[in-house]
């Protein structure tokens, strides 16, 4: 029987005990393991549970795995219709960019390459994202003991050979020249050695990989790479970028081709109509949706707003039953509930402690074990808990009595958080807990991007295909550039291309049927913009915000 | 058990249980959030930057609100992110050698050789980074030294909302920074294994599996 995280108070060992075992206890023995890797997760990993799947009912994917929750948003009815586009002015341009993360800037500078007009839309602010937020590094194969194929080999058995070899293919292949573009653009990366000519790149470790293949800054990674990425598009007069303006619905034309969208001005709760040679959606994910109940180490922004409208406008999905709850976000205190503390942590050898004062998985291993691991020790009543919240111990002070210098060069962000949490790391282990993280499945792509429907491109989270069912670290950075870039460029060649017939909601009147016919017509709005406790409501915005 | 606690943002009276962040706070009563947020407790996003009074206290400081605890009687005001076109755009790819740097310096922030030493900048920074010295530094053409001054700003722009000369201090670094990336990191693994898929010695096989 599975045991949930939010269910009843397990049993588990009170933090001053733990303590005090791992204070004392020689050597951190490892428990030998007593289940092979698939059982482990088929007992543990929160995608086996039994409310963590069901069926689509309607759309291009119906019939498909998806969790619940997920289910009734991209099964959602509309926020708009014909009549609230009366009388609205549209705006042409010939690419819309939706999302301001990593995989949007980088399709809106590729796609300026390539001589279009950028129009790119941010729910939030351009940079706000997951991207920032990103810590440990990007994969890409450029040591004398690694080659493409040991990147493409490992990727694609991380994922459980669930993902689509020919864009693995292209993910690998792209990466050492989507490092020298960061470079060209002026992102720093960590070295190995002292910066001189000749100087080689540091490479760390990630769990599931064959070769040290990690490169980074710090442990900000994201933070330099977006402040790069954020800066470079913001400098460039050819995009148009539009702050708080979250998209609400796309627009299809007479053939059925996506041909825009329909954007919510926040500032002047207004709608505003975009008309477009060709969109790229990359809003991103899902962890605001707090799946089962987990917190999460995702931005504000991440409530799967791009699959929604993808899936609606007739886009196929796949392996959206399938997520990544990253091992070790914090899981005391509560109000942190959810922060992530960076693979590198483990990649530089601290170790997973449970209550009992043993190691009990290689820390090392894919994430999906790891966290499926951890879940068995709460479970099983040798998980620590501290006001409430239950966990196991990460050791950060037997990891920086090794190497004390680690935490104010590498470990910054560590140091960081866990001053928040008013820890000392070198003295006190952290209580942490697997948290949502990523979404491993999305919408359909090809190599360039491009979905199911013409005109309408995905790059980053909200595609899927590329990590298959679990994402290794340092994948998901390199992703949301390669794909990003792919689908700017792909999107471009539109560019100018004549702007012709009627463009409009067909696509929401035949969804609306299909829903009908479903009995899912009465179903939830969306997609959802903000999450739950972000207490916002389109219709009561519209209304307020006009009052003045 | 938890405590409430009474704090003044934006002109509302708030009660929260505590401990909780400001920006906990902010969403605590049902008020709408749609700007002001982003990485929601990491500190990297910059973008719930607000201004603080504690009580008791007669200075007002900038802070993230995702990363500030809220506190009984605080009164917190969010500063609404602006983005301002930008006074001088530049191309990385245009600053071709470090011999040309301190001339893009003066092309592109010629305001930055007026500083004031106000110490604006310093104090309206969040993560408490020495930014005015970042600034002299980037007119003296001490470049490493800038640069690693801004190594951990977060671009939440209030030390360019602070200047009195326009100088966009977070700017001025960031393009020292990307400067010097851009000119100086030439990793030899990375240029070996582009060569090699150059000439075609390296590409991943789909077919040859194990």
């Amino acid at each position: 029987m599975r045991t949930e995280p939010m269910a009843a108070p397990m049993a588990a060992i009170p933090f001053s005990v733990a303590l005090q075992t791992w204070q004392t206890m020689p050597g951190q023995p490892m428990r030998p393991s007593d289940s092979p890797p698939q059982t482990l997760l088929e007992r543990f990993h929160p995608d086996y549970a039994a409310q963590a799947t069901c069926r689509l009912m309607v759309g291009a994917s119906k019939g498909a795995r998806c969790h619940p929750l997920l289910a009734r948003i991209i099964q959602g009815n509309a926020l708009i219709g014909d009549v609230d586009l009366a009388a609205l002015a549209p705006v042409t341009t010939d690419i819309l960019v939706i999302g301001g993360g990593g995989a949007g800037v980088a399709a809106a500078l590729a796609a300026r390459e390539a001589g279009a007009d950028v129009i790119l839309a941010a729910k939030l602010r351009v940079g706000d994202s997951n991207t920032v937020m990103a810590e440990g590094g990007i994969q890409a194969a450029v040591g004398d003991d690694d080659s493409l194929q040991r990147h493409y080999d490992d990727t694609l058995k991380g994922g459980h050979q669930a993902a689509d070899p020919a864009l693995v293919e292209r993910l690998v292949g792209q990466a050492p020249a989507i490092i020298r573009w960061l470079i060209q653009l002026g992102m720093h990366f960590d070295l190995a050695d002292s910066p001189t000519p000749g100087a080689r790149l540091l490479r760390k470790r990630a769990g599931g990989t064959t070769a040290a293949r990690i490169l980074s800054y710090r442990d900000f990674t994201g933070l330099e790479m977006m402040r790069v990425l954020r800066e470079a598009v913001e400098l460039d007069r050819g995009v148009t970028i539009l702050n708080r303006h979250p998209a609400v619905e796309l627009l299809s034309n007479d053939h059925g081709h996506c041909a825009g969208a329909v954007l919510y001005d926040l500032e002047h709760a207004t709608l505003r109509i975009i008309r477009a040679r060709a969109v790229i959606l990359a809003t991103g994910g899902a962890g605001r949706l707090h799946l089962q109940g987990f917190a999460t180490s995702n931005h504000y922004g991440a409530t799967a707003d791009g699959l929604a409208l993808a899936y609606r406008i007739g886009a196929r999905v796949r392996d959206m039953d399938s997520f990544q709850f990253h091992p070790t976000g914090i899981a005391w205190p509560q109000h942190l509930a959810g922060g992530l503390i960076s693979e590198a942590v483990r990649s530089l050898g601290a170790k997973l402690i449970n209550g009992l004062g043993e190691r009990f998985i290689d820390e090392l291993a894919p994430r999906d074990l790891v966290t499926a691991a951890i879940l068995r020790e709460c479970a099983e009543g040798r998980g620590v808990v501290r006001d409430g919240q239950v966990g196991v111990l990460l050791d950060t002070p037997g990891l920086l009595a090794e190497k004390p210098d680690l935490l104010s060069r590498q470990l910054v962000s560590l140091a960081h958080l866990a001053d928040r949490c008013g820890i000392d790391p070198r003295r006190e282990p952290l209580l942490i807990r697997p948290t949502l993280h990523y979404q491993n499945g999305g919408v359909e792509i090809d190599r360039h991007g491009a979905t199911a429907v013409p005109g309408l491109y995905c790059a980053g989270e909200v595609a899927g295909g590329i990590h298959g069912r679990n994402r290794l670290m340092g994948n998901a950075l390199l992703d949301i550039l390669v794909f990003g870039r792919e689908a700017g460029k792909a999107a471009a060649t539109l560019a100018g291309t004549p702007l012709t017939g009627r463009v409009g909601l067909e696509h929401v009147r035949d969804w609306q049927r299909q829903l009908t016919y479903a009995g899912l017509i009465n179903g939830p709005r969306s997609p959802l913009l903000y999450p739950a406790y972000g207490n916002f409501d389109l219709r009561a915005h519209m209304a307020t915000a006009r009052k003045g | 058990m938890d405590e409430i606690i009474h704090l003044r943002i934006d002109g509302r009276d708030v009660a929260v249980a505590a401990p909780a962040s400001i920006l906990q706070a902010a969403m605590a009563d049902g008020t709408a959030l749609t700007a002001n947020v982003g990485c929601m407790g990491q500190g990297v996003c910059g973008a719930c930057r607000c201004l603080v009074r504690r009580e008791g206290e007669k200075q007002i400081a900038t802070a993230l609100a995702c990363e500030t605890r809220a506190e009984a009687a605080m009164q917190v005001s969010f500063i609404v992110y602006f983005t301002p076109d930008k006074p001088h755009r530049y191309d990385i790819a245009a600053i071709q050698d470090l011999w040309q740097l301190s001339d893009a310096v003066d092309r592109h922030f010629p305001e930055a050789a007026h500083c004031r030493h106000c110490s604006g900048c310093d104090r309206a920074c969040p993560k408490g980074l020495s930014v005015q010295q970042g600034v002299a530094l980037s007119v003296a053409g001490d470049f490493a030294a800038a640069a690693a001054i801004f190594e951990q700003c977060v671009m939440c722009n209030l030390c360019t909302l602070a200047c009195p000369e326009g100088i966009w201090p977070n700017h001025l670094g960031l393009m020292v920074r990307r400067a010097i990336a851009a000119l100086t990191l030439r990793p030899s693994d990375l240029i070996r294994r582009l060569n090699e898929i150059e000439r075609g010695a390296m590409t991943p096989d789909a077919t040859e599996k194990e």
